[in-house]
């Protein structure tokens, strides 16, 4: 299926927590300083109902999401209020993929652990929650993975301060 | 067997008379903790696995990651974007012109660019050339992991050529930057192809022996099958890719079933097959089949290869792209069929000369999660077989 046929069936399905659809487009020559948008197309998903969303995703007939390939976080600006998280869906069986967005608050950002659904996604939160500092409520093991576990601060935001020195070692 | 275990009955369940003075105990040793690693030759790179066993039997197992950890995500927020293409090839350094391939990819879906048909083809022979000398060390070293030390030597003469080859058509022997955005960095030195056909040749031959020394070894057999099973299930839960897959049964292979490039083309020419195992030597998806898979591959490899040999044309090699990349607004996310798996690529752009997000799903750190499950229950001896045959690069797990 392509991206249209799955958001069609998304929406006759009514997938829980599905908010829009972002495609691609050409830029608009009557808008001033319009650049369009290039890329792949992808569904904008509430976040707190990610897990009921993706839980649709892998078990409808026509949709068999078999596989979460990628669950990552974004964040797109300093001066940006919200956090993005990405996540990328795989079906073996129907071969065709799925994009997801969802936004976070940078204030706090929590969101449900979606380990229930995939197990893949374990250790990709693990990484997004030291990365970024969102938490997943009701994560099995919510260790850091990469970093070691007194790092301070989250490294992957755009507004993160290198550290001076770690245990003595200066980083300058 | 000391004093102590003989005065405390409640620590051995068994003590057998055998002659005067001599005394059998059965020690028990519940909930020892093996520390793997980080300096282990067999975790090949720095990982350590903390390991529970009771006795020979492993009732846990926990991998801490991170040792190799060098921000390649957060540096590709601070290059431009064709500064970033080096740092792609030291997260997987054994297989750098399919890393290199995945983030030209990537960025070419933003820019929309056209590729010249035979840079195309050059990038498809190197990628599979790379996943041959990738499978090459996977095999030999996994065969020097359960102590088979000759088959090593073997797979590594024949990748010494195919990194020759490729010191012949870039200047580098593993990190080669060589496929940029656009296309190539330059087009083929005189009697390059003819070289790397005549390496196709030459490795036909030389596959068989490694059959025959290794794969099917009743040795090499005995010791990898029926040891660390990956069913179907668990293959698609833990979102296994690669030979992990396709080691549990699963037909799934990018190149055919979600073509980039003209692999679409070779495949409807029936250039080449995808070895799926079928468990023949124990259980499927054992660490026999999974390496089975890697062996098998290489062949289909050397198919592929000679494909593009025989319909190469001449031509350009790189799209007219400028010094100081622009790429449009938007995010696009690229999967293709590295050595150990999908190797994803998720850029972002706002417009300007630096990327907003480089995402790189390396295929290693997925297939590295399944090791929690699958190693308790296994004995400390076939642990390390069990490693060997989910063929991690830390460089790729840790980033």
């Amino acid at each position: 299926m392509d991206f249209q046929a799955i958001h069609d069936r998304l929406r006759a399905v009514a997938a829980p927590g599905l908010v829009s659809a972002d495609l691609p487009r050409k830029p608009d020559p009557k808008v001033k300083k319009d650049k369009g948008r290039a890329g792949d197309p992808f569904v904008l998903v509430e976040a707190q109902r990610l897990v009921e969303f993706l839980e649709v995703c892998r078990d409808d007939d026509r949709l068999k999401f078999e596989q979460l390939i990628d669950l990552s976080a974004t964040d797109p600006a300093k001066d940006d209020a919200q956090l993005w998280i990405n996540v990328q869906l795989l079906s073996l069986k129907f071969r065709h993929r799925l994009a997801i967005k969802c936004l976070l608050p940078k204030a706090a950002p929590s969101m449900p652990s979606t380990v229930p659904v995939y197990r893949a996604s374990q250790w990709h939160e693990r990484e997004c929650a030291e990365m970024f500092g969102i938490t997943f409520v009701g994560h099995p093991d919510p260790r850091n993975i990469l970093l070691p576990d007194d790092w301070v601060g989250s490294p992957m935001r755009k507004d993160y301060e290198f550290p001076k020195e770690y245990h003595g070692i200066s980083c300058e | 067997m000391t004093r102590e275990t003989q005065s405390t009955p409640a620590a051995s369940t068994r003590v057998q008379r055998l002659g005067a003075g001599e005394v059998s105990v059965d020690i028990r040793t519940p909930d020892l903790e093996i520390n793997f690693g980080p300096q282990h030759p067999a975790t090949h790179g720095v990982m350590r696995i903390l390991m529970r066993a009771d006795g020979e039997l492993v009732t846990g197992a926990q991998p801490h990651l991170g040792y190799l950890h060098r921000c390649a995500e957060k540096i590709g927020e601070n290059v431009e974007w064709l500064q970033y293409l080096p740092y792609t090839d030291r997260y997987d350094y054994l297989a750098s012109m399919n890393n290199n391939l995945g983030y030209s990819l990537a960025v070419e879906a933003l820019l929309g660019v056209e590729i010249p048909r035979r840079a195309t083809l050059i990038r498809i022979i190197c990628a599979e050339l790379n996943r041959i000398g990738s499978h090459l060390v996977a095999f030999g070293t996994y065969g020097l992991d359960i102590g088979a030390f000759t088959p090593f030597l073997y797979t590594f003469r024949e990748r010494e050529w195919m990194m020759a080859l490729f010191e012949k058509i870039c200047g580098a022997r593993l990190t080669y930057s060589y496929i940029r955005i656009g296309g190539l960095f330059n087009d083929a030195p005189p009697g390059w192809f003819e070289e790397v056909s005549r390496f196709c040749d030459v490795f036909e031959q030389k596959w068989q022996e490694y059959v025959d020394l290794l794969l099917v070894n009743q040795i090499y057999v005995k010791r990898t099958a029926n040891i660390g099973i990956i069913s179907r299930e668990m293959a698609l839960d833990f979102g296994l890719t690669g030979t992990m897959v396709r080691g549990s049964g699963i037909d799934w292979d990018l190149r055919r079933d979600m073509p980039y490039m003209c692999y679409d083309e070779i495949w409807r020419s029936g250039a080449f097959k995808i070895p799926v195992a079928r468990g023949e030597m124990g259980a499927l998806g054992d660490c026999w089949d999974r390496s089975w898979v890697r062996v098998m591959e290489m062949i289909e490899s050397i198919k592929i290869v000679r494909w593009c040999l025989d319909n190469m044309v001449e031509g350009p090699v790189i799209a007219d792209i400028p010094k100081t990349l622009k790429v449009p607004l938007g995010e696009a996310y690229v999967g293709i069929e590295n050595p150990r798996g999908e190797l994803g690529h998720y850029v972002v752009s706002d417009g300007g000369k630096v990327s907003i997000r480089t995402r790189v799903r390396g295929p290693s750190f997925c297939n590295l999660a399944v090791l929690e499950d699958i190693l308790p229950g296994s004995l400390v001896g076939d642990a390390i077989a069990i490693i060997g045959s989910t063929d991690i690069v830390v460089g790729e797990t840790d980033r």
